[in-house]
């Protein structure tokens, strides 16, 4: 009797457990960029738990500034408390070389993502990790300033009118300015008065940054690094590229059109005051320039005159930590993330940046809610990414790459010789990147 | 037989928090930079490479002009900083109308946080700011302070130095306190002259203050990275990157932890020879006299 009591007591309490352990929630942890992008997730992470009760998701936000000091340093120790991580693509290498992200299971199907977007997630053949969302650059300029200084603006979708795909399309494929003629705009546009600029005629928005300047020597027809990702003898020094920086240098001292050193955010702010007649720019800054009085308008990426158009791309990604405990949840939840109907709506409606999932370019493409301006801006990141967009550079030694690069060109910013400045990134680089070919 | 009359029990129980510290928080890290530095991460391996960080150092040419920045930089601020230092304290233990404002005006630095300084900083010696606009009444055209491979350097020295003589200048005042006013008036009864006594008196006593200030002042600014890393990055054109930037790129910016450990091993050796240097010099005089 004892012992058949005390056998129904165990087996119940054994159910019991099972029970509660097969209803107990799964906690998975990310760590993300804060602001519009943690807003963004936490939208899709609600989603996602509406339809799956049993995992929650718990974000862990970073300055934009500090983020990937801290990702190096939790993904490096292999700590297990991380689950998902935010990529910046051109670290995708750097991370699935040293086997910080698991490779993505290849039960998800990632044939609805744009091709070029996956390819930047592979490293050596192997998917690491699943694009998040895409961006694209355009060229935003002043319509009051260029109507102020008698100089026609550029081709380009405007606040008013309404533009379909197709008419895009052919703005974006022959009524794109060139570089040539941003600078002779620029130089008409920019104010100097009692020793100071009052108005400046163009910048870019990401100072010395590579994502947004290798174009300049792409669209002149060399790439950045060489294709085994650890040399720049021959790129970077090339002729391409030197004109390119010259083009570069100029704008700050030749011609003194650009304001030197902009922080993350001033070209906007400088736009939105009307004290800055052009900027390249992605477009996120779409809410915040809506947001101010100035009429704007938005035109293509330019390009150099007799070269190729060119445009920057890439964005976030994201990946499953290699050391994370829960490697099912976390790749279920990324997939939810980039490539689900939902996951992608819910992000795309929250964070108004340019997508990866066919299905969402096909709306936006078609779906009459775009015809007008500003949405149809997103038909032009939707041109560039089929036909323009050049990713960067897949190498382990990107962080090297990136560093040496916006080093030169904040040099050439300040006046120092072109020439010099990219023999010396070129010798920095390889000197950095060696170290991690080794 | 009578218990020893030294507690030793109670020495080392009193002892023990310093020393723990002691070994908590600078022996450990120091072990902990010298073990790293003789490991590379290699696809997410740690390699044991033996002195090999240390070995490619030899040929890297970043590695050299950033030595060279670094040693020219402190030849500079060191003394400039000293002489300032002294000059200020000396002038604080004077007597005359408004002394009181001066010493308000040269305490305040003090009382400023460093990150907080160089972005004021920064802020006055931009293109349009104070700093030129002050030039600019004197007729000289707008200088790019932080953004010229000629001035960047020097721009930071005087950063630096503004705000650091005032913390140097207390403890030289404290110094200067520990004089016996008798001495002086012995020397102004011999007829010694104000800067005989400054040669003779002031900077023979003082040397102890000045060996701890010469000491201290060349570790921090062997160790100085605030300012470069908020101001210029280690630019323009490499002309601000000090060693301690270049160990924190490699190892925070780079993940190459192993270089950076080995950089930082080099500077701490550098260092103590700098400080065994002084010790010595100064305390040989010291024997001499």
């Amino acid at each position: 009797m004892k012992i058949t009591q005390f056998a129904i007591a165990a087996g119940l309490a054994a159910g019991l457990l099972a029970g509660t352990a097969l209803a107990q929630e799964k906690t998975l942890t990310m760590i993300v960029i804060e602001g519009g992008d943690t807003t963004a997730m936490q939208a899709v992470v609600d989603a996602y738990k509406a339809e799956h009760p049993d995992v929650a998701i718990n974000l862990q936000p970073y300055p934009f500034a500090q983020f990937f000091q801290v990702a190096e340093l939790r993904l490096r120790s292999a700590e297990t408390g991380i689950d998902l991580v935010y990529v910046d693509a051109p670290l995708l290498a750097s991370y699935a070389s040293r086997g910080f992200l698991s490779p993505i299971d290849a039960a998800i199907d990632t044939s609805a993502l744009v091709p070029a977007a996956l390819d930047a997630g592979r490293y050596e053949g192997t998917q690491f990790a699943l694009p998040i969302n895409n961006s694209a650059q355009v060229l935003y300029f002043n319509k009051a300033l260029f109507e102020a200084a008698g100089i026609t603006p550029p081709a380009g979708l405007t606040e008013g009118e309404t533009a379909s795909q197709v008419e895009v399309d052919t703005l974006a494929s022959s009524e794109r300015w060139t570089w040539e003629q941003v600078a002779e705009a620029a130089r008409a546009l920019t104010v100097f008065e009692g020793g100071r600029t009052t108005t400046y005629g163009f910048t870019v928005e990401q100072f010395g940054e590579l994502y947004q300047l290798q174009p300049f020597g792409e669209s002149l027809g060399s790439p950045v690094i060489g294709p085994d990702g650890y040399t720049a003898a021959g790129y970077l020094d090339s002729e391409a590229w030197t004109k390119g920086a010259t083009f570069w240098g100029n704008l700050y001292n030749e011609w003194a059109v650009s304001p030197k050193s902009l922080g993350y955010g001033e070209a906007a702010s400088l736009f939105g005051n009307g004290q800055l007649a052009m900027f390249a720019g992605g477009t996120w800054n779409l809410p915040i320039l809506s947001a101010t009085d100035v009429d704007f308008g938005v035109a293509p990426y330019p390009y150099f005159e007799g070269g190729s158009v060119v445009t920057p791309t890439g964005s976030w990604y994201v990946g499953v930590n290699a050391a994370s405990a829960n490697q099912a949840e976390a790749m279920a939840f990324a997939s939810y993330l980039t490539t689900s109907d939902a996951g992608t709506k819910v992000w795309f409606d929250s964070l108004q940046q340019l997508p990866t999932y066919t299905p969402l370019l096909d709306t936006i493409s078609t779906s009459a809610d775009y015809d007008a301006f500003p949405q149809n801006v997103f038909r032009l990141g939707v041109y560039d990414s089929l036909n323009t967009a050049k990713a960067r550079p897949v190498t382990a030694a990107y962080g090297q790459l990136q560093d040496a690069f916006r080093t030169a060109f904040v040099d050439i910013a300040n006046g120092v010789p072109v020439a010099d400045a990219l023999a010396s990134a070129v010798q920095k680089f390889e000197a950095a990147a060696s170290r991690v070919a080794q | 037989m009578s218990r020893s009359r030294t507690p030793v029990l109670l020495i080392a129980a009193l002892l023990a928090p310093a020393l723990i510290g002691l070994v908590v928080f600078r022996l450990y890290p120091v072990g902990l930079a010298i073990s790293d530095s003789l490991f590379n991460m290699v696809r997410g391996q740690q390699i044991f490479v033996g002195l090999d960080n240390y070995l490619s150092l030899l040929t890297d040419r970043t590695f050299w002009k950033s030595m060279q920045v670094t040693l020219w930089f402190n030849l500079l601020i060191n003394p400039i900083q000293i002489a300032l230092a002294l000059g200020l304290a000396l002038l604080y233990v004077q007597n005359f109308k408004g002394v009181t404002l001066y010493r308000v005006l040269f305490l305040i630095p003090i009382g400023v946080s460093l990150p907080t300084a160089v972005i004021i900083w920064r802020i006055m010696l931009t293109q349009d700011g104070l700093v030129n606009g002050l030039v600019g009444i004197a007729g000289v055209p707008a200088q790019p302070w932080l953004t010229s491979e000629s001035l960047a350097l020097y721009s930071i020295i005087a950063i630096a130095t503004w705000k650091g003589i005032s913390y140097w200048m207390i403890f030289i005042i404290g110094g200067l306190q520990t004089i016996a006013p008798e001495i002086y008036d012995a020397a102004r009864i011999d007829g010694v002259k104000s800067w005989q006594r400054l040669i003779f008196i002031t900077i023979p006593l003082l040397r102890p203050t000045l060996l701890f200030v010469l000491v201290a002042d060349v570790t921090i600014n062997f160790l100085l990275f605030a300012p470069i890393f908020m101001l210029t990055q280690g630019g323009p054109a490499d002309s601000t990157n000090v060693l301690m930037y270049e160990a924190y790129k490699s190892g925070f910016i780079f993940g190459d932890m192993g270089r950076a450990m080995a950089i930082i091993v080099v500077v701490v050796a550098i260092l103590l020879v700098i400080v065994g240097l002084q010790f010595k010099l100064l305390s040989n005089r010291e024997a001499r006299s």
